[in-house]
């Protein structure tokens, strides 16, 4: 009896796992493949997001974005007394929202992983049991329950206000970071001491410094675990909007982070666009209809791969380090 | 270690398992503990051989050698009962090991015994040989080459870890015995029919029971060989 | 920070290529005399934070002779044996509180010298035996890659002079490419001991390394140690008795964190002086 009501919840489970992600699928899927070769609509991918004008024209309807309507309007010159129906951000496409989820992604785990492992480091191998450790622990802990708009407020707070950075990638990257960070701590942490103790013993009795056991005979075959760690991250860095809001992404940008900069360094200090955050703004911050829903599916439908994609090189690589560093 | 080749066993199969067999490091510590026993039954042999031929030769320097040897018969006896406790105290030997360190214990006893034995019968040549024998020594050398004989084929049954030919040696057994008894009663009438004989008769007659003895220690020798051969107490047989 | 270096011992580098089949007469008839000391523990107390786990131990250690402890569980010999190489730092609030221990005739706790130094001529072989899951070759040339040696060919010599003298190159001389973890418990450990005696260290500390083999490979490792002592001081705990017995020279029994009685091997198993020794050894506690 009691088997049945476990095998029920886990295909209710499924059920509704199935349901968001296939209606993501086929209402997303109108807006990014095409029916015709190359069969993915590559404007989609590589354009910067456009107003949408739908008019009529000689008896035709006609749906156009702002850059094609405009040559269109200089070929046709009396086109441009047409009446249309304006939809913002419902035509060209999202590329600089998928630059800017990269770079974000990209960013922020680099700085969580280089944190974040290196307190793992220090707590499991190097701190010596105490009431202070003990602190810092629950700290960390807690951080994982901290919710993601208070930790936007804190990016915002810390900064982009009190450091001066703005609006940022920079700004991004940190405060995102330091979300990931209690995940990557106690699962980084979880692996190293999953190591034998014996490794350690043995580097040590052959006269191993510490770092030099910790360097050659336990790190990498923590890594495995630290990697999953990074997966669980990069699911919540790419997604999570409340941290981002703030401290580095824009409605709209017309730029991508790396054009029209003045000195190199100016491109850590740029703000972006990023998926999550876009999905927001054509779902809520304009007004609904077929043609912004057109958008926000193929949004999320790009979103997901994307993550899934970043996810599953993380896995392969792990799965090459397991085979590499087996034990 | 060694196939144990037995009536009530079933015969062994030619060996299907190649088990290499490890060299110990205290394994020379038993091949010394064989090597002296060896040593000893091959001096006892020669002890007895040399008796009886001062015996029959009359030759005192003989008999001298023979009393002054009995010396390193007993240090070696000294020796192996050393080497068997520190040995089992300090290896806790297993199967054939404890059964060859018990049986060296025991055969080391007796192969000192057949020594004394053999020193009796040099002292009495020593004595005899001042005087006249009164009848020709042939019984006597004939006891000692069956006792001679028998201490022979007990060392090689140890040499050659062979427990077939110990059986034949509890069989002359009886032959020894038989011929001592045969040569009391013939020193018995020699010392009726003249009372000049009786001394010289009266050291035939020990010399005679030393040889008897000295058959007999070689048939216990014989029996733990076949102890240590095959496992099985014969004794009572 | 100025390092105080243990003075070496002038042994030349020969290498250790006796194979293991070689007899050598026992030398366990030794008698009362002492050989050079190596390593001197002098009225040794050591705590885990407050319990005192070793009371007032005194005891010379012999160059190039095996050394057995003994004594029932949790008696302090393992604890002792740790103290040797400094494997005690390791845990939290350890210290001696009282004596010394010196290795010829440098205090091993004394702040100039190096725990690291120390290690790499204080070899230790663990009870379980701890294989890194490297390369055969891997494991054995870890100590001196960490000394910085890189050089092919002498890693190559380093290897299999090392496996020779564990008695194990025969084994695996064509395998050294794969894992270590592949080889069975007993070339385990053997490997273990290949891997100790690679940084060739002055003393090698055994820590029951027997316990977790089968009987053959017990042997194999006890030939071994019998091999490595004409190289190497062995120090070895040991619960078997009869281990001890075989292939240790000098015996030293512990009970509840003090030293009983140490003395040649064969005096502590034929003719103990104390009853608790005789009690211990005959199998009647512990």
């Amino acid at each position: 009896m009691v088997f049945w009501a476990f095998r029920a919840s886990t295909y209710i489970v499924l059920l509704c796992g199935a349901a968001v992600f296939l209606t993501i699928f086929f209402k997303g899927a109108g807006t990014v493949f095409k029916t015709e070769a190359p069969f993915i609509n590559t404007t989609f991918f590589t354009e910067a997001p456009e107003t949408l004008y739908v008019f009529e024209y000689k008896g035709e309807d006609m749906e156009m974005g702002d850059k094609e309507f405009r040559a269109f309007k200089e070929m046709n010159p009396d086109a441009a007394k047409v009446s249309t129906s304006t939809f913002a951000y419902s035509a060209g496409g999202i590329w600089p929202a998928i630059a800017g989820t990269l770079l974000l992604v990209v960013g922020s785990m680099t700085i969580a992983l280089v944190l974040g492992v290196s307190a793992a480091v220090y707590l499991s191998e190097y701190a010596r049991d105490g009431a202070f450790i003990r602190f810092v622990r629950l700290a960390i802990l807690n951080l994982a329950g901290v919710p993601s708009i208070v930790f936007g407020l804190f990016g915002f707070g810390m900064f982009v206000s009190f450091f001066g950075w703005n609006v940022s990638l920079l700004a991004g990257w940190f405060t995102l970071a330091f979300m990931v960070l209690p995940v990557v701590i106690t699962a980084s942490e979880e692996s190293l001491q999953a190591v034998p103790q014996g490794f350690r013993e043995g580097s040590l009795a052959l006269g191993a410094t510490q770092w030099q056991t910790i360097r050659k005979n336990v790190m990498p075959y923590a890594l495995p675990g630290i990697l999953t760690s990074s997966i669980l991250g990069i699911a919540r860095v790419a997604g999570e909007t409340a941290p981002i809001m703030f401290t580095a992404a824009y409605v709209v940008r017309d730029k991508l982070p790396w054009e029209d900069l003045m000195n190199a360094t100016d491109f850590f200090f740029q703000g972006v666009m990023a998926l999550p955050y876009h999905i927001y703004v054509v779902s809520s911050k304009i007004p609904q209809n077929e043609y912004t829903e057109r958008v926000q599916y193929g949004t999320a439908f790009v979103f997901l791969m994307l993550v899934a994609s970043v996810a599953a090189t993380s896995i392969v690589l792990r799965n090459h380090l397991r085979n590499r560093y087996k034990w | 270690m060694f196939p144990v080749v037995s009536d009530d066993q079933p015969s062994p199969q030619e060996s299907q398992v190649d088990a290499t067999i490890m060299k110990r490091f205290y394994d020379t510590e038993l091949e010394n503990f064989r090597n002296h026993l060896i040593k000893m039954g091959e001096i006892s042999i020669q002890q007895v051989h040399d008796a009886i031929q001062a015996l029959v030769e009359s030759d005192v320097a003989i008999a001298k050698k023979v009393i002054a040897g009995d010396d390193e018969l007993d240090d070696l006896e000294v020796l192996i009962d050393e080497d068997a406790v520190t040995y089992m105290n300090m290896r806790a030997p297993i199967a054939s090991d404890l059964r060859l360190v018990i049986v060296g214990m025991k055969a080391s006893h007796d192969l000192e015994r057949v020594g004394d034995e053999a020193v009796g019968i040099a002292k009495r040549a020593k004595r005899l040989a001042a005087e006249v024998p009164f009848k020709p020594y042939i019984d006597l050398p004939r006891m000692a080459a069956i006792a001679v004989e028998m201490l022979r084929d007990a060392l090689d049954c140890f040499l050659d870890h062979d427990a077939e030919k110990a059986a034949t040696i509890i069989k002359r057994d009886k032959e020894v015995d038989a011929l001592n008894k045969q040569l009391y009663r013939e020193l018995t009438s020699y010392m009726i029919e003249d009372q000049h004989t009786i001394s010289r008769a009266i050291e035939l007659m020990f010399i005679s029971r030393s040889l008897e003895r000295i058959a007999d220690h070689a048939t216990n020798i014989a029996e733990e060989m076949i102890y240590l051969v095959n496992g099985k107490d014969v004794r009572g047989g | 920070m100025v390092t105080t270096e243990i003075p070496m011992d002038t042994r030349s580098k020969s290498s250790v290529t006796s194979t293991p089949k070689s007899a050598q007469s026992s030398g366990s008839k030794a008698v009362g005399a002492v050989g050079k000391t190596l390593i001197d523990i002098d009225h040794v107390d050591f705590f885990y934070g407050e319990n005192q786990a070793l009371f007032d131990i005194n005891m010379k250690i012999e160059e190039k002779k095996v050394t057995a402890l003994i004594g029932p569980s949790g008696c302090g010999k393992s604890t002792l044996l740790r103290c040797l190489n400094r494997m005690n730092d390791l845990i939290d609030g350890t210290q001696i509180k009282q004596g010394k221990i010196t290795v010829r005739g440098i205090d091993i706790n004394s702040p100039e010298v190096d725990p690291i130094e120390l290690r790499k001529r204080v070899g230790m072989v663990f009870q379980k035996s701890n294989p890194f899951p490297k390369s055969i070759y891997e494991n054995i040339t870890y100590g001196l890659r960490l000394q910085g040696e890189n050089n092919k060919s002498k890693l190559d010599e380093v290897v299999e002079r090392s496996l020779r003298g564990a008695a194990l190159w025969d084994e695996v001389k064509d395998r050294l490419d794969t894992s270590g973890l592949g080889l069975s418990g007993g070339q385990q450990q053997r490997l273990c001991i290949a891997r100790a005696i690679a940084v060739e260290p002055e003393v090698i500390l055994m820590d029951e390394p027997c316990s977790a083999l089968d009987p053959v490979s017990t042997s194999k490792v006890e030939e071994l140690i019998h091999e490595l002592k004409t190289q190497f001081t062995i120090i070895i705990v040991t619960h078997n008795m009869q281990q001890a017995a075989r292939v240790s020279d000098r015996t030293a029994f512990f009970y509840m964190g003090k030293l009983i009685e140490y003395d040649d091997t064969q005096t502590i198993f034929m003719k103990p002086n104390h009853d608790q020794t005789e009690a211990y050894v005959s199998g009647r506690f512990g």
